[in-house]
């Protein structure tokens, strides 16, 4: 008959280790995510709550602000993961030629530099570049695409805003893409090359059938994790457009904190993050059901 | 075999045409991608009369280190570089004393609920950290602990710590256990052999996993917003972003500010660019 101490042996010796951090995260995720459940289904300015039942959710899927956010975000995200992956699947192919090793990290680790920068201080370069009389128009000027009397104000244009936030984080965030891809590429088995250049394959067959297939695993992951931090984002929006001119840039995460945190609305707050939780949750679900096969 | 001798030399012309172009593009584009870097350095250096010019000038005609000297000359600045600095050490140092911790739980034993426990630390990477917000609002202001620097170091672990966790695990699983085993039989405690042998073996896990962890909470924007109302308990990020609305057109100082903000990951990275490679990389890759 083993005792309750031999038979959870494991159990308790794991534990002594994993409590603190264990206890941290579930005070700090879980609990929050049940309260803002809970405050989805309230009138709340934090001082005063008042149940709604679904009232955030019902004027929620009629407000047309929050639509236009969604589809936003989603386009913001869209583009952003597609030229990410297109810009750093390129670079990381030209980095793994045959290259001297020298210039190879060098050009690597100065490749890599943007995504160091917090999104916030990119976010202001960029702001500075953009200006009607910024750099940006200089240069198109200089190069003759803009005449000297029409510059544009690239971040006060609705048409442009978006486009402008999305450059950015592309310029800030493409590196990973880069360096994950050149993991992947080193990974390759070059057996395969050869067979192929025996068997007379030309560069691009041996990139559709050797190449992509091969890096197929580290794009997808890569391509759902960048699609979940770039629909969650706050930074880069907040920063260079505040959402605007006229909601034009903004997004699910700056609409949920302006709701909240400048007009008090945080039970209509609530039920949009609420709402933003449970897309996410479906990708997420998708990425760790792949994780969890290789843990 | 006359034949098979061009052939080969041709494509070896080829390969060499190849690569020329590589080198071409990959010059091409460290230009481009070092030209809002580039921009950044140069307004720092010049008057801000000199910033909106049309055509622009790519140097500065009058040098000038008034950016620098303004932030360098004001307190209350000055104190924001500190609390940045002493923040994210904070945070560092906890989430790899924490995270060690946790990973050897979930690498050396066999229990229930492990690949429970698991699920849950990559599910958290993947939260959406603005529905944090304004439950954590609320909750520190209950505790006393709205508009202070405590409360960040706290909610920056909801990011950081799970990332430490899964990069060390995967790193000390594929560590032999006999080795702690036998400084075991040697007569070492449990925590003894961790530290003799386990934590010395992984430095490069550790100083990776430190150095992503600590550029995580050197960037960090939102919570700092949302949680830190007064001059002195700022960090970097967010006096940036206050400053673009009080210095306006200063654009000289701005840039200055955002060189130095950048400078201490910069630095960083030129010496240690492997581990943080590492700890960058093993984000999407802690299987």
């Amino acid at each position: 008959m083993l005792t309750f101490k031999q038979k959870y042996r494991e159990e308790l010796l794991a534990l002594s280790f994993l409590w603190p951090a264990l206890l941290i995260l579930v005070a700090l995720l879980v609990y929050p995510l049940g309260d803002v459940v809970r405050l989805s289904f309230y009138d709340s300015n934090l001082q005063r709550e008042v149940w709604v039942g679904l009232g955030n959710y019902v004027a929620l899927f009629n407000d047309p602000l929050f639509w236009k956010a969604f589809i936003q975000t989603v386009v913001f995200t869209f583009f952003s993961v597609v030229l990410h992956l297109v810009i750093g699947l390129a670079l990381a192919l030209l980095l793994n030629m045959h290259l001297n090793a020298t210039f190879r990290s060098l050009a690597r680790g100065l490749l890599i530099v943007p995504w160091l920068l917090a999104p916030t201080v990119a976010g202001m370069i960029w702001v500075l570049m953009l200006q009607p009389f910024g750099v940006f128009n200089g240069l198109l000027v200089s190069l003759g695409f803009l005449d000297p009397n029409g510059t544009i104000s690239w971040l006060g244009d609705p048409s442009t805003a978006l486009g402008s936030v999305t450059a950015m984080n592309v310029w800030r965030a493409f590196p990973f893409f880069m360096v994950m891809l050149l993991a992947g590429l080193q990974a390759i088995p070059k057996q395969l090359y050869e067979a192929a250049e025996i068997d007379g394959a030309t560069l691009w067959e041996q990139f559709w059938h050797i190449t992509l297939p091969q890096l197929r695993g580290v794009m997808t992951t890569i391509v759902l994790l960048d699609s979940i931090w770039t629909f969650r984002a706050f930074d880069p929006v907040y920063v260079m457009t505040g959402g605007g001119p006229a909601h034009s840039s903004e997004v699910l995460a700056t609409a949920i904190y302006f709701d909240g945190f400048q007009k008090l609305k945080f039970g209509y707050a609530s039920a949009q993050a609420v709402v933003m939780f449970v897309v996410l949750f479906i990708v997420s679900a998708i990425y760790v059901r792949r994780t969890m096969r290789n843990v | 075999m006359p034949m098979v001798i061009s052939g080969r030399l041709g494509q070896r012309g080829r390969e060499r045409l190849l690569n020329t172009a590589a080198y071409a593009l990959l010059i091409l584009a460290i230009l481009i991608v070092f030209f809002p870097l580039a921009w950044m350095l140069s307004v720092s250096f010049r008057p801000n009369i000199e910033v909106m010019q049309m055509p622009p000038e790519w140097l500065p005609q009058i040098f000038t280190l008034d950016g620098y000297k303004k932030i360098f000359t004001t307190p209350r600045y000055l104190v924001v570089f500190l609390n940045t600095m002493v923040i994210s050490l904070v945070v560092t140092l906890l989430s790899l004393v924490l995270g060690a911790m946790a990973a050897y739980a979930l690498a050396r034993f066999n229990f229930a609920g492990q690949r429970a426990v698991l699920m849950f630390l990559i599910t958290t990477q993947m939260f959406p950290l603005v529905l944090l917000c304004i439950p954590y609002f609320r909750i520190f202001i209950t505790f006393g602990l709205y508009d202070t620097r405590t409360s960040l170091v706290i909610v920056y672990l909801t990011f950081t710590l799970p990332f430490c966790i899964l990069m060390l695990r995967s790193y000390f699983i594929n560590i032999p256990r006999d080795i702690e085993e036998a400084a075991m039989v040697d007569g070492c405690s449990r925590l003894g052999a961790i530290f003799r042998t386990l934590v010395p073996i992984s430095y490069p896990a550790f100083v990776g996993a430190g150095l992503y962890t600590f550029l995580l909470a050197w960037n960090e924007f939102l919570f700092a917003v949302v949680l830190i109302e007064s001059w002195e308990n700022r960090v970097l990020t967010m006096a940036i972003y206050s400053l673009m609305a009080e210095f306006v057109t200063d654009w000289n100082a701005m840039m200055a500010f955002s060189v130095l903000a950048s400078l201490p990951l910069v630095v960083a990275f030129i010496f240690l660019q492997r581990y943080m490679v590492q700890g960058m990389t093993a984000g999407a890759l802690t299987s």
